[in-house]
């Protein structure tokens, strides 16, 4: 029973790892755009 | 608000890639990811957060957002590396030019304004100052220097969401949905001979893989064993040790 809580732990760990890359890229690009761009809605607002 | 939609776009078009290839997202490996937050947290409260923008002097904002989109450039420079990124840098290049060379702000005329929320009473905008809290400024077509990369697009009547935008937003959300579009193309693809890893070559390169594994699969009785020699060549290592399980 512990070697398969641990097996699944590292199997989420491997998995948390690569999500959270993916995830951090996504949310840089997402900073990146909203500093970069300058469109202008009809609300008068920013970004 | 437009430039988000391209990002949902891109993500769903790449997860659709890597779906219909069989492969995960590739995880890019971004350089100096630190500035970007470093300079968008300024912008964050010149130009976004409710409570702070209203406070921040016309001359502030553009220094903050001349400054800010400065150090992006440099972030989009050192992953020139990365697919998308020569969009998106050339975008910023455009946005940060224009906005340099009018005072620090992106120009926006009012005729796109009026064009932009079209039941506006008329004297609701004051020329040459900043639009809303926001990155734009309101100034005539003649006295605006490189006029043509301000905000002047809108989009077609049909969109539901009414927005003016310049060039370089363009390129910028191009380049977001192509970075995010070849995240889709997974990682570990086989190269072709000329060293490309094309989606095409990728498809053939499955294709011919199972069938070489059909291939493999031995006719019914060859080994003797029956039932057990398809199962041991059909399906390979596991279920050769499911079988040695079962005889001891």
């Amino acid at each position: 029973m512990k070697r398969y809580i641990r097996d699944l732990g590292l199997m989420l760990a491997r998995l948390d790892r690569r999500h959270v890359r993916v995830g951090m890229a996504v949310l840089t690009l997402v900073l990146f755009v909203l500093g970069a761009g300058a469109p202008q809605d009809g609300s008068a607002g920013g970004g | 608000m437009i430039l988000l939609l391209a990002i949902a776009a891109g993500l769903l078009a790449g997860l659709a890639r890597a779906w219909h290839g069989g492969c995960r997202l590739a995880s890019p490996s971004l350089h100096l990811v630190w500035l970007v937050p470093v300079a968008f947290v300024p912008q964050w409260l010149a130009f976004y957060l409710p409570a702070t923008r209203r406070l921040a002097s016309d001359d502030l904002a553009a220094a903050i957002l001349v400054s800010s989109q400065a150090f992006l450039l440099v972030f989009a420079w050192f992953n020139r590396h990365e697919s998308g990124f020569w969009a998106l840098g050339l975008g910023l290049a455009l946005n940060l030019l224009v906005i340099a060379l009018n005072g620090g702000l992106m120009p926006i005329s009012p005729e796109t304004l009026s064009r932009l929320v079209p039941d506006a009473p008329p004297g609701a905008w004051q020329i040459g100052r900043r639009l809303g809290g926001g990155k734009d400024v309101i100034l005539p077509i003649a006295a605006t220097r490189l006029w043509w990369l301000g905000d002047r697009f809108l989009p077609p009547r049909w969109f539901p969401y009414r927005v003016a935008f310049s060039l370089g937003d363009a390129f910028i959300a191009g380049g977001a949905f192509w970075f995010l579009w070849m995240l889709g193309k997974g990682h570990g693809k086989r190269q072709n001979k000329q060293g490309r890893s094309d989606y095409a070559y990728g498809v053939f390169a499955r294709c011919r893989e199972r069938f070489a594994k059909w291939q493999r699969v031995e006719p019914l009785g060859k080994r003797g064993g029956g039932k057990s020699g398809v199962l041991r060549s059909a399906v390979g290592r596991s279920s050769d040790s499911a079988e040695n399980r079962l005889q001891r």
